[in-house]
């Protein structure tokens, strides 16, 4: 399970963008997080919230936003949103397709606020 | 006071710079990398035993060989006369580009031609990580059941070639070749096929061709 370094690396992602400014603490980190990604949302939070402990993030909350898996058909050239990866096109019945969303890995915002009392 | 910061970078990217200079530095000395990756036990030391025993005078190949803590499967292909880095992986389910970096620095100096780096037994974790390789490879034993390219397509999307393994074994095993090749090209329509085995010897031939024929396209590059 590589949960645990994806989460050390979104930690690395929130230190290096938080470098250089005044102290803050993390309330919210967004994730935005495709469907073909093999990372598993619920190990991944909890890997978070241990990898935050005694950092600038300790104790934000994490949202994932989960992104569908979208299939441009090889055959036909139809796009849509593919729930089971392994289903045919709708409107063609060909399964080949390429990729057009769904490997997305990224933290897009961090909600923070001043440190301090 | 909450104050809302835009992040600009993928949760991968130091990752993807540690492989983006793995890369710079495998072209620079010529070497071509294949990233060798299957479920635990599909076969991949074996194939690579007897990939060291085809390659003999032919081209300088080196493998690295991710291993959780042993060093047998090193071991095993060392035997066949090729230089062989072990990467200890310690708990880590798959390798990535800071792992395979002081491998790199072992055997580039060797001046391979082909570097195969067997990666962690494991269908889901490498298959986010690059490491700087020309072609992920994956292996899929017909033990293993042909259902694993709809159980884990990730693994089957970034792949170049799918290496269908043992078989020898396919009359004691219900495996469909064609439903594993169709869902393994769902998501990856150019995706390469090779049946082997590595204990009779059949489609040994095809991937050292396809070994060569991409060291050729890796020289060119
Ligand atoms: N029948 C058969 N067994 C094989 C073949 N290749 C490997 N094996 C066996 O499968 C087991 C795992 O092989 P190994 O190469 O260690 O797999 P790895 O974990 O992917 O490196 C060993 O017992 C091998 O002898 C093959 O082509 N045919
Ligand atoms: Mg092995
Ligand atoms: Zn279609």
């Amino acid at each position: 399970m590589h949960e645990v370094a994806v989460a050390q690396q979104m930690l690395e992602v929130i230190r290096r963008t938080l470098e250089g400014r005044p102290p803050v603490r993390v309330r919210v980190a967004r994730l935005v997080l495709g469907q073909l990604t093999c990372v598993d949302p619920e190990t991944l939070s909890f890997a978070f919230e241990v990898a935050c402990r005694g950092t600038a993030a300790e104790g934000c909350r994490l949202e994932v936003e989960r992104v569908p898996l979208r299939v441009r058909c090889t055959a036909c050239g139809a796009e849509e949103e593919r729930g089971d990866p392994m289903a045919p096109c709708e409107r063609c019945g060909d399964r080949r397709g390429e990729v057009v969303a769904g490997r997305e890995l990224q933290l897009t915002t961090l909600d923070v606020e001043e440190h301090g009392p | 006071m909450t104050e809302v910061i835009r992040i600009q970078e993928g949760v991968l990217a130091d990752n993807d710079r540690a492989a983006e200079d793995l890369r710079l530095r495998f072209r620079e000395s010529g070497t071509c990398v294949v990233n060798l990756m299957s479920g635990p036990g599909a076969g991949k030391t074996t194939l690579l035993e007897r990939t060291a025993e085809a390659l003999q005078g032919r081209l300088r190949l080196g493998v690295a060989v991710g291993d959780i803590q042993t060093s047998r499967d090193a071991d095993r292909i060392a035997r066949h006369g090729v230089p062989v880095v072990q990467i200890n992986t310690g708990d880590a389910c798959h390798l990535d580009a800071r792992m395979v970096t002081p491998a790199a620095d072992h055997l580039l100096p060797l001046g391979l031609d082909l570097l195969i780096v067997e990666n962690v037994g494991n269908l889901v974790c490498p298959a986010e990580f690059e490491i700087g390789e020309d072609a992920k490879v994956v292996m899929l034993s017909v033990t293993e059941g042909a259902d694993k390219p709809a159980k884990y397509p990730l693994m089957f999307h970034v792949s170049r070639l799918m290496l269908v393994s043992k078989v020898d074994l396919l009359p004691h095993v219900d495996f469909s070749m064609e439903a594993a090749i169709a869902d393994a090209r769902a998501l990856n329509p150019d995706l390469q096929v090779i049946a082997l085995s590595a204990r009779t010897g059949e489609g040994l031939d095809p991937w050292i061709d396809w070994l060569l024929g991409l060291r050729d396209k890796a020289r060119g590059r």
